[in-house]
């Protein structure tokens, strides 16, 4: 039985190579619109018959991983196949997100219209959708480990975007697969290049037949990010030292070199205090190896939910001795949060690494970027 | 008459050496743990450290981080222990101790609503702007709770395994409360509650060190003057009454004095697991006796010896990462208790042999 099953999927997936190679090779000539550059865990091939999308590793600690999904058009009779779990018919109309990443990229396409679901609606901070959710527009379908899957069935969504948050996840998608849900994998948060979060806008574009829109909203981006990462090389400006990030309890998981966050405060003309180490999660150090190195920083930055100077020292007191504590050179990434705890950074934050960029750049090149006010960002005064 | 006192002065004579050799490792340890940590520094530098004259970052590094973790270790290990014992006496029974009497979970509990329940609400990140205060006072109300119940329990029944049973249950009950809360919050929480049940010496604030302090040895001192009820207790109820032990009193002191040790201990740094139940075991085993006169002041110093060890583990010395102090303590005393077990072919009784 088992392996009947197995011979069928290495069926199907001939025959989907076979249709959709087949058809690349009619457009081959044609540039594709969605090349992927900068996005390492996303690739798109756009072919006549479907797009195919490819995800590498699509959770932390995947290798050698890799899942296709087929993206077919409504009313396409061309491609048939006895299993259908990995097609995914578009546009979507209804779609149900777990992170508020997808939001944003929802929100950029105009598409909030077909989210009727979503993971945890208090932490939106889009305002329509806030009102969508009020309205009961949007339905919160629960927590990865406590999905409602009555709900979701209820909701009938076209597609379930997910993220892998490695082998337990397996177990969520699978009782909603097995309900003739589709669902997706969604691997943006994973990605170091700010950039590369950003270009997961495709997936969505590809999701909604709106190619063309999600590669100018992210050409528009990376024109604006190279812009800022360029001049600040060429004016070669001094880069101060940053810290990133509070401890827990006397433990400081410390986000590596090779991060989101690191490769941000490198482009804005910052040095990550640990720039040059290289790991795939975020490290557990010694706060006393933290708060040695943090001797050093100029600024400190991302410090958790801190809204003012004195939550600091309630912490821990001896943070109130690490130098840019004292000089006040302290800004954070909540700038935009709703009361119920949503903030923006996180959602539109996300789709947005050029503004994010020159928030930092600002905050650390005050002179040159005078006339900037902060958007995610503030000072913690 | 004559040989037999003179083997009973020998034993003496060898329990007293190895309490000061126990002594000397608790002082060799503490020293060390000081010297060693996540951040390489030359021992000489250490030592001005204490007299000022050396860099202010070094001195920072030996005097709030490092002097207040080793003593805060030594402290929990000392009041791990000394509860570990009392309850194994007083329930007569060498499975006994703060995890299973559901002192623990009662302040697991009480953090797991803090930051899993009543914050769902809000950024999960804000628990940690609010500090450890709100987490302590869960912890203490969480044990405090548990150790009510049990001890109303203990008033109204007299049978001391009925009590075990009981307390076993509420364990598992309250463990079960905290697994629905774990279920229904997402992964920040569940993250921040994870942490949390690793364990940590290293985050008390000064308030805070002085508040584990005056408990932890009022409990100290608690438990010496509780030395001849143990050792009445272990005899038997009856025993205990017939040489005039008042009964009710004897065990509501001795309990309220555990749960005190393990409940501070836990609402500071996290349920930290092994201590309790198991330094009882190895200074029997070491000491040869179940006389109090000498396990109490032996658990003591066995407490803070391991926990010291167990410290220095979990910084990694020559690295900068950590290692969660409550699996250290597993994996260091797992296998001297299975050793132990496996050398005796059972558990050291309570009584002697």
């Amino acid at each position: 039985m088992k392996n009947s099953a197995g011979l069928n999927w290495f069926v199907i997936i001939i025959l989907l190579l076979n249709s959709c190679g087949r058809s690349q090779h009619a457009s081959s000539g044609m540039p594709s619109s969605s090349v992927i550059e900068k996005a390492e865990r996303l690739s798109i091939n756009i072919t006549d018959s479907c797009t195919v999308i490819t995800l590498y590793n699509p959770w932390q600690g995947a290798s050698s991983v890799e899942i296709k999904y087929y993206l077919v058009k409504r009313g396409n009779k061309s491609v048939s196949l006895n299993d259908t779990s990995k097609i995914i018919y578009v546009p979507v109309r209804k779609i149900v997100c777990m992170s508020t990443t997808h939001l944003a990229m929802i929100v950029a396409l105009g598409e909030e219209k077909s989210v009727t679901g979503f993971s945890g609606t208090g932490f939106i901070y889009n305002k329509n959708l806030l009102q969508m959710s009020e309205a009961g527009l949007i339905e919160d379908v629960g927590y990865e480990n406590s999905l409602n899957t009555e709900l979701i069935l209820k909701i009938k969504p076209d597609l379930v975007m997910m993220y892998g948050v490695g082998s337990e996840s397996a177990g969520y998608t699978g009782k909603i697969e097995e309900l003739g849900i589709k669902t997706m994998m969604n691997a943006d948060y994973l990605e170091i290049d700010p950039l590369g979060k950003a270009e997961w806008i495709k997936l969505f574009g590809a999701l909604y037949c709106r190619e063309e829109l999600a590669d100018s909203i992210f050409r528009s981006i990376m024109g604006s990010y190279n812009e800022i990462r360029d001049r600040i090389l060429q004016e070669n400006l001094t880069r101060p030292k940053v810290l990133a990030g509070l401890p827990f309890r006397d433990t400081w998981y410390v986000s590596p070199g090779n991060s989101h966050i690191s490769t941000l405060i490198r482009d804005a003309g910052g040095e990550y205090l640990w720039e040059k180490t290289i790991s795939s999660v975020s490290m557990p150090l010694g706060l006393e190896s933290v708060y040695l190195r943090s001797m050093e920083a100029d600024y400190w930055i991302n410090i958790g939910a801190v809204n003012s100077k004195n939550e600091i020292p309630a912490i821990d007191s001896r943070l109130s001795t690490i130098p840019a504590f004292k000089s006040g050179r302290l800004f954070n990434n909540n700038k935009r949060v709703t009361p119920g705890g949503g903030n923006d950074y996180w959602e539109s934050g996300t789709l947005s690494p050029h503004l994010l960029l020159r928030d930092l750049a600002s905050i650390f090149h005050p002179e040159s970027f005078a006339d900037h006010e902060l958007i995610y960002y503030k000072p913690i005064e | 008459m004559h040989t037999a006192k003179g083997v009973l002065t020998a034993q003496h004579g060898r329990r007293i050496y190895i309490l000061a050799i126990l002594t000397l490792f608790l002082f060799v340890l503490l020293f060390l743990d000081i010297f060693l940590g996540s951040v390489t520094i030359a021992p000489s530098e250490v030592i001005n450290a204490f007299f000022g004259n050396c860099d202010s970052n070094i001195a920072t590094i030996v005097l709030k981080f490092r002097l207040p973790k080793a003593i805060t270790a030594i402290l929990v290990g000392m009041a791990l222990s000394m509860s570990g014992l009392q309850m194994q006496t007083f329930f007569r029974n060498p499975m006994a101790g703060p995890y299973v009497l559901g002192v623990s979970s009662g302040a697991s509990l009480g953090v797991a609503i803090v930051i899993m329940g009543f914050y769902s609400g809000i950024a999960p990140a804000d628990l940690m702007t609010l500090g450890n205060w709100v987490l302590t006072l869960a912890a203490w109300l969480g044990a405090g709770a548990v150790m009510i119940l049990i001890m109303a329990i203990s008033v109204r029944i007299k049978d001391v395994m009925t009590i075990l049973i009981i307390g076993i249950m509420l364990a598992s009950g309250l463990s079960a409360v905290v697994s629905i809360l774990q279920y229904f919050s997402n992964e920040t929480m569940l993250k921040a509650y994870v942490v949390w049940t690793m364990g940590s010496l290293g985050n008390l604030s000064s308030g805070q060190l002085k508040v584990l302090a005056i408990t932890v040895i009022t409990g100290i001192i608690l438990s010496i003057f509780l030395i001849k009820v143990l050792n009445a207790l272990q005899m038997g109820e009856n025993y205990a009454s017939s040489v005039g032990v008042n009964i009710r009193l004897a065990r509501v002191i001795v309990f309220a004095c555990s749960c005190i040790l393990a409940g501070s201990v836990t609402a500071f740094c996290g349920p930290i697991g092994f201590i309790g139940i198991a330094i009882p075991h190895i200074v029997r085993n070491l000491f040869r006796t179940s006389d109090h006169k000498i396990l109490v002041p032996g658990s003591i110093i066995t407490g803070g010896v391991v926990m010291l060890l167990c410290d220095i583990i979990s910084q990694l010395p020559g690295s900068d990462r950590v290692l969660p102090v409550n699996s250290v303590t597993a994996l260091v005393g797992i296998p001297v208790v299975v050793w132990i077990v496996i050398r005796n072919k059972k558990i050291s009784g309570i009584s002697d042999e």
